[in-house]
């Protein structure tokens, strides 16, 4: 399978902090890989740089073209949700504007958020903002889609539908790398997991048995900060 | 009077002797206060000073608002022009359709006005006696109507202008003391009349060069009517407040039609150049960052109507711009400074998400300015700038500095006029809150649009 997005020897030093010291990953097409790691580990940052937001790194990154969505979303505020997706698509890639919002609808529609075209983005609720964003960020056609915690605002219901709908785009041919401390979503729905500590890539592999049998002292410490939610799902 | 060329500090002139002498007269020090020539007869009644004398013209209102004594001093009235059009320019008919300068709240004033109509001169109002002949010389004017003694004043300082020597109209001036002050009024009158027997008036006058043939007569008709300061000046026709506020009224809508015009160009050019400064100082590099910060600093830092000034009447010497377009600039250029503070902060107020998420989509750095940061940023300037719209519809008041006759002028003409403010204050605050309460009644209804979804 194709390589869609590569990372050798990546050093990002911030201030006289070193936060990433060396990480090497590669993703595959179709792949819906994870990076884990406690806060503080890099793993936003190893998102900010593949998407081209970060300056000053050293080492080789290669990847096709990226879509993000953040955290906290930022959709544009003074546009509807709507409009949010269009804008892209008419002013970056030159689409008429007709076809630019069906598109745009036809995204909304599909990932369920169709509804609420209409709305400002501080008049949705979070998984709603989510969604638009998702459809934002596909509707400049990335083939690599970055995610940083998508699962963070939602409750165990909203993750398994976003957790669907991501399996949905990974089966289109879409490849996502998501960052997560949710290691039930992670064991459920990615493909791969890798997990960052020490600034640099410390174990990685199929998510289960990462998960269930950790090999590196981070990963078993990293399993350790959230035993009340295991414990509630299984 | 003027300020003594040794001693910048110490007034002269024959206003500041005859001043003098009546103070010695009285067994009292003078001591000197000023006062805007436009509100003379507000000031006396306020009580700002005991005495006033500075070219103070008798005219029907003034004698209705305050005491005045026996005139002392007959002018006329002479219309001054550059030399070369001496021959050209010798009545107001020969002006037809032209400036012509003079110092607002005068005799002469009037006599323009309605000259105005019947030969269609433009009056042109100033504030001082200085910058009519300065305008007159730079061609701003091609006529200054003004009292002898300050047309043989210009003359003396501008080579270049010429004082017809014929008068248009007689005037003279008087002492002015507070209404209720008729006991000090009347001893002004007593050693007004004993200078003019003894000589003492005459060689003030004569050593200030202002002696003409006119005195003599009007000195004996002074002295004959004793007992009768009236008799000498001229007859008092007291007007209705009501007719002359009827009179005034449409000269008022005009003014403030000028306010508004005046105020939204400033406000668009203001707004205008706002945007490219700020989008300098927050995209440009550091020279352009550094030549703009200095610029905002330098406006901000100093008063608008020294501003107002240098555009007028200090670029005169490279560019003569018309008082309006001078008034448009001065204070667009000013608030262009504040605008541009404006936008700047609400340009940095965009939060950093906002950006990172256009630049993941593939916007250019000046689409994301075009669609994602500056609309943002304009919804967060909207209420300060309403706020200096209204501000800046206020401070255009000062651009009559620059003979631009707004509604703050006018205001102040009519109030000379009538020798009450209660009336033109009214009516002009009325105006400027029927101009401004709108304003900001739009921007509040553009915020609550804004709060609607949009699907540009």
């Amino acid at each position: 399978m194709s390589i869609v997005l590569e990372i050798r020897g990546l050093r990002l030093v911030r201030g006289a902090r070193e936060i990433l010291c060396g990480v090497d990953f590669e993703v595959k097409r179709g792949e819906m890989a994870a990076l884990m790691g406690l806060s503080g580990s890099g793993k936003t940052t190893v998102l900010r740089v593949v998407a081209g937001l970060e300056d000053s790194f050293e080492g080789a990154v290669t990847a096709e073209k990226v879509g993000m969505v953040f955290q906290f979303h930022y959709l544009f505020e003074h546009l509807s949700a709507l409009a949010n997706v269009m804008l892209a698509p008419i002013h970056v890639l030159g689409i008429g504007s007709a076809q630019a919002q069906a598109r745009a609808q036809g995204l909304l529609d599909q990932l369920g958020v169709g509804h609420r075209a209409q709305a400002l983005p501080r008049e949705l609720s979070g998984g709603e903002a989510q969604r638009v964003a998702i459809a934002r960020a596909l509707a400049v056609d990335p083939p690599l889609l970055l995610l940083d915690e998508p699962t963070a605002s939602l409750d165990p219901a909203r993750q398994k539908e976003l957790g669907k709908t991501l399996r949905g785009l990974a089966a289109q041919g879409r490849t996502l790398l998501f960052t997560s401390h949710d290691d039930d979503f992670v064991g459920d729905y990615a493909t791969r997991v890798l997990v960052l500590a020490e600034g640099r890539v410390v174990e990685e592999g199929e998510p289960r048995k990462v998960l269930s049998k950790p090999q590196h002292e981070a990963t078993r410490k990293l399993l350790q900060v959230e035993p009340s939610r295991r414990r509630a799902k299984s | 009077m003027e300020a003594d060329p040794s001693d910048p500090s110490k007034l002269v002139g024959f206003d500041v002797e005859i001043a003098e002498l009546i103070a010695s007269e009285l067994g009292r020090t003078p001591r000197f206060v000023q006062v805007a020539f436009a509100s003379l007869d507000q000031s006396a009644i306020r009580g700002d000073f005991d005495i006033g004398l500075c070219g103070i013209e008798d005219t029907p209102q003034r004698r209705a608002a305050v005491a005045a004594s026996v005139p002392y001093y007959e002018f006329r009235e002479v219309l001054t022009v550059r030399s070369a059009d001496r021959e050209r320019f010798q009545s107001l008919a020969d002006l037809h359709g032209r400036r012509v300068a003079t110092l607002g709240g005068t005799i002469a004033y009037e006599i323009l006005v309605k000259a105005g109509q019947e030969h269609e001169i433009t009056a042109v109002s100033y504030d001082d006696d200085v910058h009519p002949y300065t305008d007159l010389l730079l061609g701003r004017v091609d006529a200054v109507l003004l009292d002898n003694v300050l047309a043989d004043r210009s003359m003396r300082r501008n080579p270049g202008l010429y004082a017809h020597a014929e008068g248009l109209a007689h005037g003279h001036y008087v002492v002015i003391t507070a209404p209720e002050n008729t006991e000090l009024r009347d001893q002004v009158d007593e050693i007004l009349r004993r200078a003019m027997q003894d000589g003492r008036l005459e060689s003030i006058l004569r050593k200030w060069d202002i002696w003409t043939e006119d005195q003599t007569s009007h000195h004996a008709r002074v002295l004959a009517a004793a007992g009768d300061p009236l008799a000498a000046g001229t007859a008092p026709a007291p007007t209705s407040v009501w007719k002359t506020t009827v009179t005034y009224f449409p000269s008022l809508l005009q003014a403030a039609v000028v306010t508004l015009l005046l105020s939204c160009l400033a406000m668009a050019l203001a707004v205008l150049l706002g945007v490219v400064i700020a989008t300098g100082r927050v995209y440009g590099g550091p020279l352009t960052r550094a030549f703009l910060t200095a610029y905002v600093e330098l406006v901000r830092g100093t008063p608008v109507l020294l501003q107002l000034f240098v555009v007028y009447y200090g670029l005169a010497a490279v560019v003569r711009l018309p008082a309006f377009v001078a008034a448009l600039l001065g204070l667009g250029l000013n608030y262009a400074a504040y605008e541009s503070e404006i936008y700047r902060s609400a340009l940095e107020a965009v939060s950093k998400g906002q950006l990172e998420a256009s630049r993941i989509l593939g916007f250019r750095e000046w689409q994301v300015l075009r669609l994602i940061r500056g609309p943002q940023a304009f919804r967060l300037a909207l209420a300060p700038m309403t706020n200096d719209f209204v501000a800046l519809l206020k401070d255009s008041s000062l651009v009559s500095v620059l003979t631009v006759v707004e509604l703050t002028k006018r205001t102040q003409i009519f109030a000379a006029n009538i020798g009450s403010w209660v009336i033109p204050g009214a009516l002009c605050a009325a105006l400027y809150l029927l101009m401004s309460l709108p304003l900001g009644h739009l921007a509040r209804r553009l915020e609550a649009r804004w709060k609607a979804p949009t699907t540009s």
